[in-house]
């Protein structure tokens, strides 16, 4: 029995290697360990071996066992690794990527979307206008006098009705403090803006502004530079130098211009105006007073400041863009740059 | 304005502080400085020379052998590599021994074997421009030889812009007396020597000066000087002049422009010898016309204020002088004018003739009164010395000056609070009294010069201005605002673009004027239609005319140029306003979203060589996509004539007009470049938003398996597929969960199927919630969809 148990090791042994699939393989396991295989069978010849032989006989029918399964799971582990292999072969990764769909936020959607957010984050909502507007929103209730060169139709664009395309977002100030119900005033008003110029590498006959208002009791010069430090630090970053300018703009009073310094590779640093701001100047709540039949926005009583932002503008900086024109060309070579 | 730092100093002395330190001291002070630039050169062994020859160097393409005149005995040789002179033309040579700005040291020396003895220079080799082209041709009748600082004085002009609330800096001394509030210093010059005094002043009689407009010329001056020699000026008044950028023409018109700079007053010199009668101030006639000192001819109406004799106007009033009357070399008795007009009339005259001139300027801005006898006096005293000749004793008088400006109420709590910090009385009191205004009781009295302070706030404005906002702490503090319904849309909006950028499309934002040939890629022209497009009064060009009643014209104008710089397949959305009006003319804006797409299904890989091509249907996905779960409908309609739609349907949502989609004309596509079919459509962005932001309900998940049924179909072939999608959506069946087309099916050849039908195959699926269906009752079921399909379809099942 030993010789045969010695046999039938040493035809396993040389039996698996021809064995090349799993077929194949099922059949020599059923062949060595099956009901009715090989080593079954020899096995059931143990209870004719003499007691005295059964100790040494039982381990080599166990040694055999052991050998034969080890020789199947060894194998078996080979047909999975060959198997796994032919499933990816042929795969080269290296291959080009074959693109999902990609399209790309326009840079100024993009950029407005930042500025809004930032003045969301200190507490402004969003207002409104129209875009077709009347001289009295547009320039009568900012004290614009009769005679300012931007009521002519050198500048400013108008229909035959009278009307005209706004030529500044500050048109939802007093749109904003004609219907509001109680204050404070926090708005912002993203919108377009329409000026008479010719079309050139800085400027536009339209261009994305960014408004804002706050009207309360009290509100200060302080409260001003508190905001647009905050805002103009989150969109260019904390180390940003900012500068605000006296300068002059009918309705507000003080009036600054904001500059922030502007650092390129090559060139020394230069300051470049980046928006307008001030606080409103009285004559505007008084346009705003005459209109309602109450006295919450009378300049006895509150004050406000009001700032306005060229969006174009802060995304030419941002990203180094030279020429306004990219932005209504629409190239996509451009656009995915942005992406 | 132009600003000469040298005549800056005639009036404080900025002697000690840098060019960037004048210039911070005048942006903060709310003067923005647009430019500065140098003149002249204080440089050694530099001095003005000119060409006598120029040879190419025999061994150097790019360089000449000159022969220069540099006023010595002999000529100088140079080896030149700038090609911008001729022979004749003076220039500056730097001289062995000069060193230039940046130090470069001039020394003789051989360029390519040929002796050069200096160098000829540029305008930026001398420090006198920050790039130039060429050598710098100097315009000079000074002789070769003469140094270079003999003729350009140096001097640092710096171009300002003065906001038009602040014409008292629009001369010399103006900015002169607002720098010396800004840094302490006290002005050289003597201001009450500009200002008013009557002491020389006889009131006119009205035969010699009548002014019949009071109200718009409330000052008239006129000062009679006879035996004048009209010849040029002295090269320090030329020198003035040429420093800000005024040519010379004569002396006595130099000294109108000198004093204009100086102090802001223009002035006016008629020659009297083309005066007939007295000066009359009125409003000219209507039909009149003058012919002014810069050639052109001016028809006049009966709101323009002139200067005129018994005969005909001499001057538009603060504008220009007439050439007629206008001092030539021949002069020699001449009247001048100083006056005050009022800002409004000079201003509508001078935007009307689209003319403004350096008396205009100011004028319609508001000069100072107090100053206009004064520098009359100062001009006639100017004229004596450099022309000449014999002044009347006094001048005469018309008018009154016009009043001060009242003093103005000012609270120092209220100054505290608008700055939000409280910066002390004592340096509000010391601001303000700086600049010239006086206390006076709980007032102040304001200086005549300073038109522009008549409210507390403008006070307050100074005191901000001097103080610097750099100097007031920030402060944060926000207070709670409640979304907005307009932020509600922003949201949705950038949702909605978000959603479009992740499905491949790229966004565009165009200029909402469009030229009236794209109104007819409106889509809804394919409609019959009652709005109308809105036309600029006034539009700059052709292309920018009306606005847009749709973005998808500059969707087709943003797609021709893509495909023409290359790309084969475009996504392109546009979100934004559309404009137009009722036919009584009521404007109505509009928030829309347009789409394009046209080409490559997807880009060309080694996977997809040859990609397929995206088409209406493609089209149905995308907008499908934007309304995830809603009942959207596309209703065919037939285009109107004339639009460029060759397939068209309106899209509904619900029972909500949505919008319209449709195809585009072959013949319009091959004009943006396309040869595959361009889909557009365009949304009311609000419609669609409403749609998106519907609130969803949960809805119990299905717990026992569906059953499915196939059918096919034959149809007309022109049956539309939402004709049987109605007859399904009428189907009064429990157990009917969905249904769905999944082959279409024609044969145009006729073989495998008549010409004029098609096959159609539909998935249906059944399904009870509440257990697992029978094979009976779904036989059931499915026999009335069929039954109910063809007893209203022309349908056969097969």
């Amino acid at each position: 029995m030993l010789d045969e148990l010695s046999s039938i090791q040493s035809d396993a042994l040389a039996a698996i290697e021809s064995i090349d699939s799993e077929s194949s393989l099922e059949e020599f396991r059923i062949h060595y360990l099956g009901k009715k295989g090989r080593l079954t069978a020899t096995a059931a010849g143990m209870r004719d071996v003499a007691k005295e032989d059964k100790r040494e006989i039982g381990q080599k029918l166990n040694e055999v066992r052991t050998t034969i399964t080890g020789l199947i799971d060894t194998r078996t582990a080979q047909l999975d690794a060959q198997k796994d292999a032919k499933a990816v072969a042929g795969i080269d990764p290296t291959l080009p990527a074959r693109s999902l769909p990609q399209g790309a936020g326009h840079p100024l959607s993009q950029m407005l979307n930042r500025a809004v957010d930032t003045l969301h984050q200190l507490g402004f909502a969003i207002a409104e206008g129209p875009e077709i507007e009347d001289e009295w929103h547009c320039f009568d209730a900012l004290n614009t006098p009769e005679d300012h060169p931007a009521r002519n139709e050198k500048d400013t664009f108008y229909f035959d009705s009278g009307k005209l395309l706004r030529t500044h977002t500050s048109t939802v100030q007093v749109r904003t403090m004609e219907g509001a119900k109680t204050l404070p005033v926090r708005i912002i008003a993203p919108g377009s803006a329409f000026r008479r110029d010719e079309i050139d590498a800085t400027h536009s006959i339209s261009f994305t502004q960014l408004e804002g208002l706050y009207v309360a009791e009290e509100v200060s010069l302080a409260d001003l530079k508190g905001t647009l430090e905050y805002f103009f630090h989150s969109i260019f970053g904390k180390d940003t130098e900012l500068r605000f300018r006296p300068h002059f703009f009918p309705f507000t009073e003080p009036s600054f211009e904001i500059d922030i310094k502007l650092h390129t590779a090559g060139k020394s640093a230069r300051w470049i105006e980046i928006a307008g701001c001030g606080m409103v100047d009285p004559a505007v709540f008084e346009a705003i007073h005459s209109q309602r039949k109450d006295d919450l926005f009378s300049p006895d009583q509150v004050s406000g400041f009001a700032f306005g932002l060229g969006i174009d503008r802060l995304a030419m900086i941002q990203h180094g863009i030279p020429d306004l024109r990219l932005f209504s060309e629409n190239d996509l070579r451009f656009l995915n740059q942005f992406a | 304005m132009k600003f000469s730092l040298n005549w800056l100093n005639d009036h404080l002395d900025l002697n000690d502080l840098s060019v960037t330190e004048i210039d911070d001291l005048l942006t903060f002070a709310g003067i923005e400085v647009e430019g500065i630039e140098t003149r002249g050169a204080a440089i050694d062994h530099l001095v003005v020379a000119q060409v006598i020859s120029s040879d190419k160097h025999p061994d150097a393409d790019k360089l000449s052998v000159c022969q220069i005149d540099a006023g010595t005995d002999s000529p100088v040789q140079i080896v030149c590599g700038a090609k911008n002179y001729k022979v004749g033309d003076k220039i500056p040579l730097a001289q062995p021994g000069c060193e230039l700005p940046g130090g470069f040291k001039i020394a003789p020396c051989k360029m390519r074997g040929i002796e050069s003895h200096g160098m000829m220079c540029s305008a930026s080799e001398l420090g006198l421009a920050d790039s130039s082209e060429g050598l710098m041709i100097l315009d000079t009748d000074a002789a070769p030889g003469t140094p270079f600082a003999d003729i350009v004085t140096p001097d640092t002009i710096f171009d300002v812009e003065i906001t038009p609330n602040r014409p008292d800096l629009l001369s010399h001394l103006g900015l002169a007396r607002e720098l010396s509030a800004l840094t302490g210093r006290k002005l050289k010059s003597d201001i009450a020597h500009y200002r008013s005094s009557d002491d020389n002043c006889q009131p006119a009689e009205s035969s010699d000066i009548d002014i019949q407009a009071p109200e718009t010329c409330p000052l008239y001056s006129g000062h009679f000087i006879r035996g004048i020699k009209v010849a040029p000026s002295p090269d320090w008044l030329k020198e003035k002049l040429e420093a800000v950028g005024l040519r010379p023409i004569n002396n006595v018109v130099d000294i109108t422009n000198y004093i204009l700079h100086q102090t802001g007053q223009p002035l006016h010199a008629f020659d009297l010898a083309k005066l007939k009668g007295g000066i009359q101030i009125r409003y000219a006639k209507d039909g009149e016309t003058i012919t002014a000192l810069d050639g052109e001819s001016y028809p006049l109406n009966s709101s323009d204020l002139v200067i005129a004799d018994s005969e005909q106007a001499h001057a538009i009033a603060g504008v220009i002088g007439g050439e007629d009357s206008g001092v030539t070399h021949s002069t020699t008795d001449i009247l001048l004018e100083a006056a005050y007009f009022n800002p409004s009339k000079v201003r509508a005259t001078a935007r009307r003739f689209n003319l403004s001139t350096d008396s205009s300027y100011r004028f319609e801005r508001g000069i100072d009164p107090l100053q206009t006898l004064g520098t009359s006096k100062l001009a006639v005293e100017l004229i004596l010395q450099l022309a000449g000749g014999t002044a009347d004793p006094q001048t005469l008088i018309s008018g009154q000056v016009p009043a001060a400006p009242a003093d103005v109420p000012f609270e120092h709590n209220a100054c505290h609070r608008l700055l939000g910090h409280n910066i002390g009385d004592d340096k509000i009191d010391s601001i303000l009294t700086s600049l010239g205004l006086e206390p006076d009781g709980g007032d102040w009295k304001i200086p005549t010069w300073r038109l522009d302070l008549s409210r507390q706030v403008d006070l307050i404005e100074e005191v901000a201005r001097v103080f610097g906002l750099d100097n007031i702490p920030a402060r944060t503090v926000g207070s709670y605002a409640a979304a907005s319904k307009e932020d509600n849309t922003y949201s949705a909006n950038r949702n909605l673009r978000d959603q479009l950028v992740h499905q491949g499309f790229y966004e565009a934002l165009s200029v909402k004027l469009i030229a009236e040939s794209q109104l007819s890629d409106d889509p809804a022209t394919a409609m019959k239609g009652g709005l109308v497009p809105m036309r600029i009064k006034n539009p700059i060009s052709d292309d920018y005319v009306y606005l847009r009643p749709s973005v998808v014209p500059s969707l087709l104008s943003i797609a021709k140029h893509n495909v023409n710089h290359g790309s084969s397949a475009l996504r392109l959305f546009e979100l934004g306003t559309v404009f137009s009006a009722t036919p009584k003319g009521q404007a109505i804006e509009q928030s829309s979203l347009g789409l394009l797409i046209t080409g490559d299904r997807e880009p060309t890989s080694w996977r997809k060589p040859q990609p397929e091509t995206l088409d209406f249907h493609d089209l149905r996905s995308v907008i499908e996509s934007l309304c995830p779960g809603q009942d959207i409908q596309i209703h065919p309609i037939t285009p109107q004539p004339g639009c460029h739609l060759a397939l068209a349907a309106q899209i509904r949502i619900g029972k909500s007009k949505a919008g319209i989609c449709g195809q585009l004309t072959p013949a319009r596509a091959r004009e943006i470049g396309m040869e595959t079919p361009v889909l557009v459509a365009e949304f009311s962005a609000n419609t669609l938003n409403t749609a998106r932001s519907t609130e969803r309900r949960f809805a119990e998940l299905p717990r026992y398996p569906a059953s499915t049924r196939d059918i096919a179909m034959e149809a007309p072939a022109d049956l539309p597929n939402s004709d049987i999608e109605a007859i399904f959506a009428k189907i009064d069946q429990k157990l009917l969960e969905s249904y769905s087309l999944f082959d279409v099916f024609s044969d145009p050849s006729g073989e495998k199927l008549a010409a004029d039908k098609k096959s159609l195959a539909y998935t249906i699926t059944y399904r009870h919630p509440k257990r697992t269906l029978e094979q009976a009752e779904v036989e059931e079921a499915h026999q009335q969809i069929l039954k109910t399909l063809s007893k209203n379809l022309p349908v056969v099942f097969r």
